[in-house]
């Protein structure tokens, strides 16, 4: 045990929570006190204040659900507080994680000897930045010195890559449903190298949903016999339903072995003082039919992520599935069906995830002894190396501390098969070396120094380990990060799959004045995530404020803004704004809470998305769109969902108030889209005459680069539109907008032609005397032929061009542009 | 200087000092190699040749270098301009930092 690394990973799971360590070599999943391999994510607090987890606190549910919780993860970020009436307290989604990760780490404790200080926990690829904070700040309550976060999926596909035999080039796919989230990820391995190309999902399908499916059908049949019909928006039915539900759970996982299961409640199901009876049976056949449509709608997912990859079912390499509901048989065999693809087998659903955390924090280097006292007393070196390699012949780099280096270094593998040329040692110390690794193990080096005269020099540390397997390099972020601008467009700071930790700047301009002294002054820059075009589309998660009460002066309307965004490894957000004018930084982002979903609001969202849904349903009939009422189609069945997430939302369910929150604004994105469909012929238009601009323009002033990468994207183009695709057809049009613009604006004349556009249309400007100072300007600069000093100009006149203020309040007050 | 040529000077197999052909493996490595370099403040790894003259390494760029490179059709696009970076037409600088009205972005 001494000597080996201890690297813990952790999976705090909707319903279940797993841990696992690798030691270098093998992983092992983590048994708790019970014997159990997974631990159940629920937190009971008694009358005395007293904390029971787990398995012993699940068998409480029933009893004394009041003070039991569970699928808080689903709330994490959300700033809920939970009840716990009996100890007369209340606990954030987070201190309840941090008590399931707790429990967990004492686990590990027990079973090594080691209290880990430093982990690897394992969150949804589609956790957006609140919800991975929310994780974040778990950890650090459980006591964990450092943790960083990892995508379940990634987590998956390394720990089922690690196993594979083969190299497992080709693409994966990862099926990973669970309690409360779906999410499908395609994988790619090439050299060793485990790669993203493209992952979707569906942050609130889960086999949660499954179990309420069940449970309704329940509650109908019992209502089928002249009883009363069980509802979730009825606050007084709520306790009964979870009973039932409970029930359903049972039967659905007995399901899993035999044909048939009887209905068998752990206590009476007692409704507003009478009792209910319940005689019922559940067919296998029967749950099959519950779920299929949400089965169906999980996969309807797989294969819109297979055509976003490229990629046709049959192609896939294997599929690795992850999650407990994943354990039904008929649904492993539809998945199977559909995706026309073999699932990779031997793999254990439920503790995949934990071990893939394992596995990457020897990848991230984190260790999870603690650091040892530095107690050597050779010459200290630092070192960097690759903790885990998928390549074979890595370079280490090393660096001696202080003066009188030694003059050259060996590097020597303890098994004795391989020991290095002797290194050079630069001026500064440093070194740059290759080892030479022993395929799917783990590799000791022994570090050798010489001094001038080769008397042999004591390091420390004396030696270090290589991983040779499955690695990933850097983890890619999950969702794009820009910032709303006023024009309800958005400035995007870094896309999705941008490698982190990463840090991007952009100047952008005010559109409203801060005068000083004002606390009711604000300027607002809004930070958002998501992937679609308009600002209002996106998720904001972060606002950083210019306040009035706090400038030091005033900051006029037109002033530049310096703003720097900075996401680190585990994608936690930071950034700074500098306003030149007042020389003056503003760094404090108001870290935004996942919005809270009130019933009212939601009903009337669902309302107006409705009438939307109707208006253009009727148009696309008069019109013939067949292509466009198919998809109406598809909106209706998730509006009818929406609803009734709704209604358990009245009845006081949290969680489906944020669900049905989140299905409301894919709608939107999806009329939105439905919406650009209907104008398609519009759109081939828009296209076919930017194109003509674009090649006459590119013709004549562009590069051998340009000219050629014009090319590509006009065949992308014909692509886009044969598919039919607005989406992709926008994407390639502005793509080639700004391959034109590179190549107008070569032409000398171009500056004074936008010149004459803008100045046409004075009358609107922001700041008429301004303007026409400018105006001034440009006549002087063009008569003096001097260009540059025009372009400057001509961005200064841009800027006067008033915003839209409809725009402006939809992308959540955005100050700036 | 302009953002096209800066866009230039950034070009990931110039951030790795790599030629424009080189295999996945071998980028790997030398991100690998560059990281560990910068994080010990290695002088050699400090700054990276361009057609415009020595710019300054950081980590950043050779992370951002590495996933662009990762990626077969940004990767494509990296080639071509390392291999025009050569060209006279595209050194010289290309303006074009404003957009047009109408193209977005604010």
């Amino acid at each position: 045990m001494a000597d080996r690394p201890l690297y813990a990973g952790f999976d705090l799971g909707t319903s279940n929570s797993a841990a696992a360590i690798f030691d270098g070599e093998r992983t092992q999943v983590i048994r708790n006190a019970q014997g159990g391999a997974v631990t159940p994510s629920v937190v009971r607090i008694d009358k005395q204040g007293r904390v029971t987890v787990g398995q012993r606190a699940r068998r409480l549910l029933d009893q004394d659900p009041e003070n039991t919780a569970t699928e808080f993860k689903r709330l994490m970020g959300t700033g809920k507080e939970l009840p716990f009436p009996a100890a007369g307290l209340t606990r954030k989604p987070e201190d309840l994680s941090a008590e399931i990760l707790r429990a967990l780490r004492s686990d590990v404790a027990d079973q090594t000897g080691v209290t880990v200080e430093r982990a690897v926990i394992s969150v949804p690829a589609l956790f957006e930045l609140p919800q991975s904070a929310a994780t974040s700040e778990a950890a650090r309550l459980a006591g964990f010195e450092r943790v960083e976060l990892l995508q379940e999926p990634i987590a998956s596909a390394l720990a089922a890559g690690w196993r594979a035999d083969d190299d497992g080039g080709g693409t994966w796919l990862v099926y990973d449903l669970g309690g409360g989230t779906f999410d499908a990820s395609l994988l790619e391995t090439r050299d060793g190298l485990l790669r993203v190309v493209a992952h979707d999902g569906d942050n609130f399908l889960g086999g949660r949903d499954l179990d309420w499916a069940i449970t309704e059908h329940l509650a109908a049949r019992l209502a089928g016999g002249g009883g009363l019909l069980l509802e979730r928006r009825n606050p007084a039915h709520v306790a009964a339903l979870r009973v039932l539900r409970a029930a359903a759970e049972d039967a659905k996982i007995e399901l899993s072995r035999s044909a048939q299961a009887q209905v068998t409640l752990a206590q009476p199901l007692v409704v507003e003082g009478t009792e209910l009876e319940v005689d019922l049976t559940l067919t296998r056949a029967e749950v099959e039919a519950l779920t299929a449509p949400l089965v169906e709608r999980s996969l309807d997912v797989c294969l819109r992520l297979l055509t976003a990859g490229g990629l046709a079912p049959g192609r896939l390499a294997r599929v690795v599935m992850v999650g407990g509901p994943t354990l039904m048989p008929a649904l492993r065999a539809r998945v199977s069906a559909r995706l026309e693809a073999t699932l990779a087998e031997g793999l254990d659903p439920m503790t995949l995830v934990a071990q893939g955390a394992a596995l990457y924090a020897a990848t991230a280097g984190l260790d999870g002894r603690a650091a040892p006292s530095t107690r050597g007393t050779g010459k200290k070196v630092w070192l960097q190396y690759p903790p885990v390699s998928a390549d074979l012949t890595p370079h280490v780099v090393g660096r001696f501390v202080g003066a009188d280096p030694p003059s050259r270094v060996t590097l020597a593998r303890a098994d004795g098969g391989w020991q290095s040329p002797p290194a050079a040692i630069g001026a500064d110390g440093g070194f740059v070396t290759m080892v030479n690794l022993v395929p799917r193990t783990a590799s000791t080096f022994a570090i050798g120094a010489v001094d001038a005269a080769g008397a042999v020099i004591e390091v420390d540390p004396a030696s270090f380990t290589i991983v040779q397997g499955l690695t990933i390099a850097d983890p890619p972020l999950s969702r794009t990060i820009g910032v709303a601008l006023a024009s309800d467009q958005v400035q995007v700071y870094f896309e999705r799959g941008a490698p982190l930790p990463s840090r991007r700047t952009f100047v952008h301009t005010t559109v409203e004045t801060v005068a000083k002294g004002t606390a009711e002054s604000v300027l607002r820059i809004p930070i958002v995530q998501g992937e679609l075009e308009h600002a209002h589309l996106c998720r904001l998660v972060g606002t950083l404020e210019l306040r009035g009460d706090r400038v030091d002066r005033t900051v006029p309307l037109g002033s530049k803004v310096e703003l720097t965004i900075e996401l680190d490894r585990a994608g936690c957000l930071t950034a700074r704004a500098f306003v030149a004018a007042i020389d003056q930084v503003f760094e404090h982002v108001a870290h935004l809470l996942v919005p809270e979903a009130a019933p009212e609001a939601l009903d009337a969202a669902l309302a107006d998305q409705r009438r939307h849904l109707l208006q253009m349903r009727t148009e696309a009939f008069r019109h013939g769109l067949t292509q466009v009422i198919e998809k109406l189609g598809t909106l209706e069945a998730q509006l009818a969902q929406a609803e009734r997430d709704i209604d358990a939302a009245h009845g006081g369910d949290a969680d489906a108030a944020q669900k049905a929150r989140r299905t409301l604004l894919e709608i939107d994105a999806a009329l939105a889209d439905a919406d650009l469909a209907r104008k398609w012929p519009e759109l081939v238009d828009e296209a076919r005459w930017a194109g003509v601009v674009a090649v006459s323009t590119v013709g004549a002033y562009g590069t051998d680069a340009e000219r050629k990468l014009l090319d590509e994207v006009m065949a992308a183009l014909d692509r886009a539109m044969t598919a039919k695709d607005p989406a992709e057809l926008g994407r390639q049009l502005r793509l080639m907008r700004r391959l034109t613009n590179a190549a107008y604006f070569r032409d000398p004349d171009a500056w004074e032609r936008q010149f004459e556009i803008v100045s046409s249309d004075l009358g609107s400007s922001t700041d008429l005397p301004r303007a026409k100072q400018l105006v001034d300007d440009g006549r002087a600069a063009i008569a003096a032929g001097d260009n540059a000093r025009l372009r400057r100009i001509v961005n200064a006149l841009w800027e006067l061009m008033p915003v839209d203020a409809q725009a402006r309040r939809k992308s959540f007050d955005s100050g700036v542009r | 200087m302009s953002d096209a040529a800066e866009r230039l000077a950034e070009n990931p197999f110039f951030v790795l000092g790599l030629a424009p052909d080189s295999a996945p493996r071998e980028i790997e490595r030398e991100a690998q190699k560059l990281l560990g370099m910068l994080e010990l403040g290695l002088a050699d790894a400090m700054t990276y040749a361009t057609p415009l003259g020595p710019r300054p390494r950081t980590a950043e760029r050779v992370r951002a270098a590495a996933a662009v490179l990762r990626d077969p059709r940004r990767r494509l696009v990296a080639e071509l301009w390392a291999a025009a970076g050569a060209s006279p037409i595209a050194a010289a600088g290309a303006r074009g930092d404003a957009g047009p009205p109408g193209d977005g972005g604010g």
